[in-house]
C-alpha cells in the first residue's frame, strides 16, 4: 500500500476491530491474508516466534485464571501481524508527512518527528541487540537469566544516551518547535479498494452476527 | 597451527567477497581501503558469518578472539571493571594494561572511543587466543597509543594474529601481507619479499622503495634503517 495515510487508517481500524472481538480478529486476519504480501512482511522467525511465545504465555495465564485465553491469543496475534505489515511497509519520512498533513506544521510536525524517531529507534535497538549477541558470543557468555539484567541495563542506557544526543543535536541546529514540509502522497486504486474493504470489515465486526444479517438482508 | 581459506565466497546484497590462502603462525596484515571487505573477512574467519561457498578450515586452532572495529559493540556490562570481567579476565590486570585502573567503577560509555579501544584491545590480548583477529585495532587511537598497541602485538610470540587495517602511518612488525581490493583477497606473501608488490603500502615505504632501499619490515623505523643502509 503506497499511501501512508490509508495504511495508518487501515492499521488503526483493523487493530481496534481485532482487539475488540474474536470475530473482528478473524475479519482482520482475512484482510491481512488477501491484501498484504503476508509472510514477506513478517520479521525473522526467531523474533516472530518469541513475540508469539510472549502472547501465548499471557494467554495461558489468562486461561488458567478462567479468562478468555484462546480469544486473547487469537486477537493479539492478529494485532501483531497487522503491526508487522505496517512496520515493514513504512518508509522513512512517512509518519512525519502524515502527521503534518493531518495536524499542520506545528503540532503535526512535533508528533510526526517523535513518531519518526520512535520508528527509527526500533531499527537501532534491533542492531544494538545484534551487537550484544555477537559480543556475548565472542566473550563466550551464554544467554541466560543471569546475563539478561546487565544486558537490558546496557541497552536501556544506550537508548537514553542516544536520545540525549539527538535532543542536543536538534537544539544545536536551532530546532525549537514545528517545521515546514509539504507532504505529497501517491494513492493507487488498489489502496482505496483495500482501505474500503478494511473499513467495512472493521465496521461489520463491531456489530453482532444477527445485526450483520439484518444489514445484508 | 593454521587457518585455510578454501575458495571462499560470501555475498551480501551487491557485495561479494572472494578469497583463498593460508594464514600460518605469526602476524598477518590485511590492508585495503575502507569498504573493501576487511571487516566481513574478519567475521568470516571468526565463524560469525557463514560462507556461501568454500570454507574456513582451522587446523590446531582451539581458541579464537575477534576484536570488533567499533569498541562500543563489545560492551555487555555497566562498569569498566565488570566489562573486563565479562571477558573472563582479572579486571585489575586488564585495567592496568589499558591504563584505566582509576576508572574501574565508571560506566564504559563514559570512556572516549580511544580509551574504550585500549580497554577492548587489552582484554583481547590478555585472553591470548590461538587465533587473534583485530579489526581496525588502531582506529581512534592517538600516535602514542598506536605505537603502544603495536609493541603489545609484537610481544605476542605464539598463535596466529591477523590485523585488518587501513592504517598507513603506525604499523607493527608483521610476517605476511595480504590486500583486500573490492572484495577480493590477494596474498602478497612473506615480509620483506612482499613489500615491493604491496599496492596499499604507506607513503614512507613507497618513498624508501623509490630510492632503492629494501626495508626488512613495514614500520617507519624499518624504512629509515633501509635508507640509512643505502646512504652509508
Amino acid at each position: 500500500m503506497q499511501d501512508p495515510r490509508l495504511r495508518l487508517l487501515v492499521t488503526v481500524v483493523l487493530s481496534l476491530a481485532a482487539f475488540a472481538s474474536t470475530a473482528g480478529a478473524v475479519a482482520a486476519l482475512v484482510w491481512w491474508l488477501l491484501a498484504t504480501p503476508r509472510t514477506k512482511v513478517l520479521p525473522r522467525p526467531g523474533v516472530l516466534l518469541s513475540l508469539i511465545a510472549m502472547i501465548a504465555a499471557t494467554a495461558l495465564v489468562s486461561a488458567w485464571g478462567g479468562g478468555p485465553g484462546l480469544s486473547y491469543f487469537v486477537r493479539m496475534t492478529v494485532v501483531l501481524l497487522l503491526a508487522a505489515w505496517a512496520y515493514a511497509e513504512t518508509e522513512e519520512g512517512e509518519m512525519l508527512a502524515v502527521a503534518v498533513w493531518a495536524l499542520g506544521n506545528r503540532i503535526g510536525f512535533e508528533i510526526g518527528l517523535i513518531a519518526e524517531m520512535g520508528i527509527g529507534g526500533l531499527a537501532v535497538i534491533r542492531q544494538d541487540i545484534e551487537h550484544v549477541r555477537i559480543a556475548m558470543a565472542l566473550k563466550g557468555i551464554r544467554p541466560g537469566i543471569r546475563s539478561i539484567v546487565p544486558l537490558a541495563v546496557t541497552l536501556i542506557v544506550t537508548e537514553i544516551r542516544r536520545s540525549e544526543e539527538i535532543a542536543r543535536l536538534l537544539a544545536v541546529r536551532g530546532y525549537t518547535l514545528g517545521g515546514r514540509i509539504s507532504p505529497r502522497f501517491r494513492t493507487g486504486s488498489k489502496d482505496v479498494l483495500a482501505s474500503l474493504s478494511a473499513v467495512i470489515l472493521g465496521f461489520l465486526s463491531c456489530l453482532s452476527l444477527r445485526d450483520v444479517f439484518i444489514l445484508l438482508g | 597451527m593454521r587457518v585455510e581459506l578454501a575458495d571462499l565466497v560470501f555475498s551480501q546484497d551487491s557485495f561479494t567477497l572472494r578469497g583463498s590462502g593460508t594464514f600460518d603462525e605469526g602476524v598477518h596484515l590485511v590492508s585495503g581501503p575502507v569498504g573493501s571487505g576487511k571487516s566481513t573477512l574478519a567475521l568470516l574467519l571468526a565463524g560469525l558469518l557463514r560462507p556461501e561457498r568454500g570454507a574456513v578450515r582451522r587446523h590446531g586452532v582451539l581458541t579464537t578472539q575477534l576484536l570488533l572495529q567499533f569498541p562500543e559493540h563489545h560492551i555487555t556490562s555497566p562498569t569498566i571493571a565488570g566489562e573486563a570481567a565479562s571477558w573472563g579476565l582479572v579486571p585489575e590486570d586488564a585495567l592496568a594494561l589499558a591504563e584505566l585502573s582509576a576508572r574501574a567503577d565508571d560506566d564504559p560509555f563514559h570512556l572516549s572511543r580511544g580509551e574504550l579501544k585500549r580497554l577492548t584491545l587489552a582484554c583481547a590480548l590478555l585472553r591470548d587466543p590461538d587465533l587473534l583477529l583485530l579489526d581496525e585495532p588502531f582506529s581512534s587511537l592517538d600516535c602514542t597509543a598506536k605505537r603502544r598497541a603495536c609493541r603489545m602485538l609484537e610481544k605476542r610470540d605464539a598463535g596466529i594474529t591477523v590485523v585488518f587495517s587501513h592504517e598507513r602511518a603506525v604499523l607493527p612488525r608483521v610476517d605476511a601481507i595480504w590486500e583486500m581490493e573490492e572484495g577480493v583477497l590477494a596474498a602478497r606473501g612473506s615480509v620483506p619479499d612482499a613489500i615491493p608488490s604491496w599496492q596499499h603500502a604507506p607513503p614512507y615505504l613507497r618513498c624508501a622503495l623509490e630510492q632503492g632501499a629494501r626495508p626488512m619490515n613495514i614500520r617507519l623505523s624499518d624504512a629509515r634503517e633501509a635508507l640509512c643502509r643505502i646512504r652509508g
